[in-house]
């Protein structure tokens, strides 16, 4: 019976054999994206390549950037929206 | 007990333009004063910019970047950051840690001439409608 439920939750795979992982398959392919200049407040034009037409910023599975560089550039971000660099809403 | 501990800090000043125009060294000098006071050692301190703001600022849609770097004592951060807040012609102000000075920190200065700063194109002040006046509304009837 419990070995029935798990094949549901395994989105239907069928008979058993394989299980899909928790994350998804793109998961594994996933390769770890250096930043191409320095993630400072004072580097906009390079900053705005990861805020949505909206002003947010990306998300890591777009940008590929490990943690840590993901908070370095979060924090650039905030940084220069702080001091008028960069818009909080929408595009500059 | 209060440890006593120097470091060098980062700070990018956005100036008011209408202050930079009446003189640029004048005003850093008295940027520099609110560094100083709290004895601070200026490393160095450069113009970094002159642009178009993301967003409005005191009215002002264009501003120039004054970047400090300097040394001072840790305890000391929370009174120039005060200090910068209170001024001014300071509109915004970002004081960060930094780990070392950039070597392009220590380059002069380039000249440049505050007469060609751009006029801020800011909308002007809205002018209060003259023709608002509040039309007499029309009293309905009542029914009896």
């Amino acid at each position: 019976m419990s070995n029935m439920t798990t094949n549901s939750q395994d989105g239907g795979m069928g008979g058993g054999g394989q299980r899909r992982s928790k994350f998804g398959r793109f998961g594994a392919r996933r390769r770890e994206v250096l930043p191409e200049e320095p993630l400072e407040y004072k580097n906009i034009a390079y900053l705005s390549k990861f805020v949505s037409a909206n002003g947010r910023i990306q998300s890591r599975k777009r940008t590929g950037f490990s943690g840590q560089n993901q908070r370095k550039l979060s924090e650039a971000i905030k940084y220069a929206r702080l001091i008028c660099l960069m818009p909080f809403v929408g595009r500059m | 007990m209060t440890l006593q501990r120097t470091r060098t800090y980062e700070c990018m000043c956005l100036l008011d333009n209408r202050e930079v125009r009446k003189g640029w060294q004048p005003l850093k000098d008295v940027v520099a004063g609110i560094f100083t006071k709290h004895g601070a050692k200026i490393l160095s301190s450069r113009r970094w910019d002159e642009r178009r703001l993301a967003y409005t600022v005191k009215g002002q849609h264009r501003g120039t970047y004054l970047l400090v770097y300097f040394a001072c004592d840790t305890q000391a951060v929370a009174a120039i950051r005060r200090d910068l807040q209170f001024n001014e012609a300071v509109m915004r102000n970002l004081l960060v840690d930094c780990a070392e000075v950039p070597q392009g920190a220590y380059e002069p200065e380039a000249a440049f001439d505050i007469n060609a700063i751009p006029a801020d194109d800011a909308p002007p002040a809205p002018v209060a409608a003259a023709s608002a006046e509040a039309e007499p509304v029309a009293e309905t009837p009542t029914e009896a």
